[in-house]
């Protein structure tokens, strides 16, 4: 389970890294997930469901419908884990 | 059903009929939204038509329905049906990602119906306030662009809140007139819009019906307790099947493509659990449960009652129907249940289904003369039986001259009979192409065989993913603005279907001409064209191949031969830079 902001990316990485075969180390904000990790857009839903389920958010709809690259999950799921202040 | 003259009517008998029956939303992770009997939804949508009638909205009028699959939807397509406005479903916004080319489509299919509400989400609502009206010319290939200010675009929130008009009454329709407008791609991938007759419809309805109840029963009725897609609703088949087992007042059980997309297990909990069922999906749909659902999830899932999965509105896969029969046969699913079918949009939806109830069929491709080694041929070596022509319905195969060919031999698909559309709106000459001497030319390659269609291929260069289709001219148009060689570039894209990944379907593979050779510059152009794709389309290419300028063959009149190229690609004859 992630509390904080880095573990949940750390998180994110980690299942894109699962999914495509490609190391975490080559991920970054910057990759594309069609473009760069070959995602099309079945399964970049369905590794969105496995980021909700493994980290229990939710995503909605219009968020999804704007996700083109990793630093756009990432974003996304930030504002689920909001650092302590 | 066929004693009734219009969808409305018709409605509301089998709403009568079947009081129980209704319709359940799911949302994208599967969770149960709501339910409506077929009255309260019936009663609904004449209560959308009397706020839509408040707006200004009169029989005749096109309004836009750019929505996900919910109760919104039926209110407000139902509810344009009821009022005699013409509805037109479109996708409601690109499942990843915000895209241009998506969106100056949407725009060119406003301006080509001139529309006159679009009902969407807020998002798109929001899409399309911001794009400039007239979109200049490089934001799309060529399609039409408004000359009017945007009509009324509203979300079905604001139309619930509007005051319903008074002395609203139900339009009465006759079988002949237009119910609704269809869209599937034209040859440049700009759509066309096809009219639908509200006795088209009907008729197709009834023969899909008793196409997928066959042979066990005449018709669905006490033969399915329910039904269960996730099919879209802007696609024919996704459509077509609501409406048919809403006239046939069967229970009705949608979830958004989304939710099948991101975790396919839903579609076959939601079929395994309310008894004798019945699914359509393109063939893509079957390959994903093959592919995503790992033989641990098959724990405990019983399909045992799946009376019938109809598959059409794609190439039917060997390798797809065997894996999934093999896989699912575990979980008590019956080969003899898989149940091919052919159909498009133009003949409503269903041209012919394999109603013979035995296992799924395959000949080989005859060889010799004909069209078999036309560019669009599926490179299959057997291809699926998907059955006689429906109710009331012919099949003819024909030469390029429009002779008509003797059995087992290949030539272009004709269907007649009551569910071939009328024409395309707002477009004869697309209409006198497609529609000649009251025969429908498919563009689709076949053969006969004692009477039985079998699919081999196509005569346009069209590309079907994941049961949507595609022209190549979109992806080449969008390789070649992305390049930005003025187009002096010329792009090629094609389908290749590759002997391991073969069972996936078809593979984009993007061929382009490129005027420099330095690995660097040749290694981030190959990039932004995968980027580039992937935001408009959502789609992933098998291959991106660069090669010297000059070097893709053109005809005469400049349009690249892709057939030609697709032949090269693959005897490995293109010379590539990267």
């Amino acid at each position: 389970m992630s509390e904080t902001p880095v573990d949940s990316a750390l998180a994110v990485l980690a299942i894109l890294a699962r999914e495509t075969g490609i190391a975490a180390s080559k991920i970054n904000e910057t990759t594309e997930l069609v473009g760069d990790l070959g995602i099309d857009s079945p399964w970049a839903l369905q590794v969105l469901v496995e980021i909700e389920d493994e980290l229990d958010i939710e995503i909605n709809d219009d968020e999804v419908a704007n996700l083109h690259t990793v630093g756009d999950i990432l974003k996304v799921v930030a504002t689920r884990f909001p650092a302590p202040s | 059903m066929s004693a009734f003259p219009n969808l409305p009517e018709a409605l509301a008998a089998a709403a009568r009929e079947s009081p129980a029956s209704g319709l359940t939303i799911f949302d994208r992770r599967g969770r149960a939204v709501g339910r409506r009997t077929f009255a309260e939804v019936l009663e609904s949508a004449k209560q959308a038509a009397a706020r839509l009638a408040a707006k200004g909205i009169r029989s005749g009028d096109r309004v836009v329905v750019a929505l996900p699959t919910s109760f919104d939807w039926f209110d407000i397509w139902l509810g344009a049906i009821h009022l005699g406005a013409l509805p037109v479903a479109t996708a409601p916004g690109a499942v990843v990602g915000a895209s241009r080319i998506q969106l100056a489509k949407l725009i060119g299919v406003i301006a080509k119906l001139d529309a006159k509400l679009i009902v969407s989400t807020e998002s798109l609502a929001k899409k399309l306030a911001d794009e400039p009206v007239s979109p200049a010319s490089s934001s799309s290939p060529g399609y039409p662009v408004l000359d009017t200010p945007l009509p009324a675009c509203m979300t079905p929130s604001a139309i619930a809140d509007m005051n319903p008009a008074s002395g609203f009454e139900i339009a009465r329709a006759f079988p002949e007139n237009t119910a609704f407008l269809q869209l599937t791609s034209g040859s440049t991938g700009f759509p066309r819009a096809v009219q639908v007759t509200h006795g088209g419809a009907i008729h197709n309805a009834l023969a899909l019906d008793a196409g997928v109840a066959a042979p066990h029963a005449r018709d669905s009725s006490g033969f399915i307790d329910h039904w269960a897609s996730w099919v879209p609703l802007h696609h024919d088949m996704g459509l077509i099947s609501n409406l048919t087992l809403m006239l046939k007042g069967v229970d009705l059980h949608l979830m958004p493509s989304e939710a099948f997309l991101g975790r396919p297990r839903l579609w076959l909990e939601m079929l395994a659990s309310g008894g004798r069922t019945v699914a359509t999906a393109p063939n893509f749909g079957y390959q994903l449960c093959v592919d995503r659902i790992g033989n641990a999830e098959l724990e405990g899932l019983d399909l045992s009652n799946w009376q019938v999965a109809f598959s059409a509105a794609e190439m039917i896969r060997p390798e797809t129907v065997s894996s999934f029969l093999e896989k699912f046969g575990r979980c008590g699913f019956k080969p003899e249940n898989y149940r091919p079918g052919y159909g498009l949009a133009e003949a409503t939806l269903v041209v012919a289904i394999d109603d013979t109830g035995g296992v799924p069929r395959t000949l080989p491709v005859p060889q010799g003369a004909g069209f078999q080694n036309a560019a669009g041929g599926f490179g299959l070596s057997e291809v699926f039986c998907v059955g006689g022509p429906v109710l009331d319905t012919r099949l003819e195969i024909t030469a390029p001259d429009g002779s008509a060919l003797p059995e087992g031999q290949v030539g272009e698909v004709r269907a007649s009979g009551p569910g071939i559309f009328t024409g395309y709106y707002n477009d004869p000459e697309a209409t006198a192409e497609t529609l000649v001497d009251g025969w429908l030319r498919t563009g689709d390659l076949g053969f006969l065989d004692s009477g039985e269609l079998y699919l081999t291929g196509r005569l346009k260069d069209l590309l079907i993913i994941r049961g949507e289709n595609l022209m190549p001219h979109e992806l080449e148009w969008l390789a070649e603005s992305t390049s930005g060689g003025g187009g002096l570039e010329r792009a090629a894209a094609f389908s290749v279907t590759h002997g391991t990944d073969g069972a996936r379907g078809e593979q984009i593979i993007l061929v382009l001409e490129v005027s420099h050779k330095d690995p660097a510059k040749l290694e981030a152009l190959s990039r932004d064209l995968r980027v580039a794709v992937g935001h408009e389309f959502g789609l992933t290419l098998a291959d991106v191949v660069l090669v010297k300028r000059g070097l893709l063959p053109k005809t005469t009149s400049g349009k690249v031969q892709r057939g030609v190229i697709r032949d090269r690609y693959l005897t490995g004859d293109l010379a590539r830079l990267a």
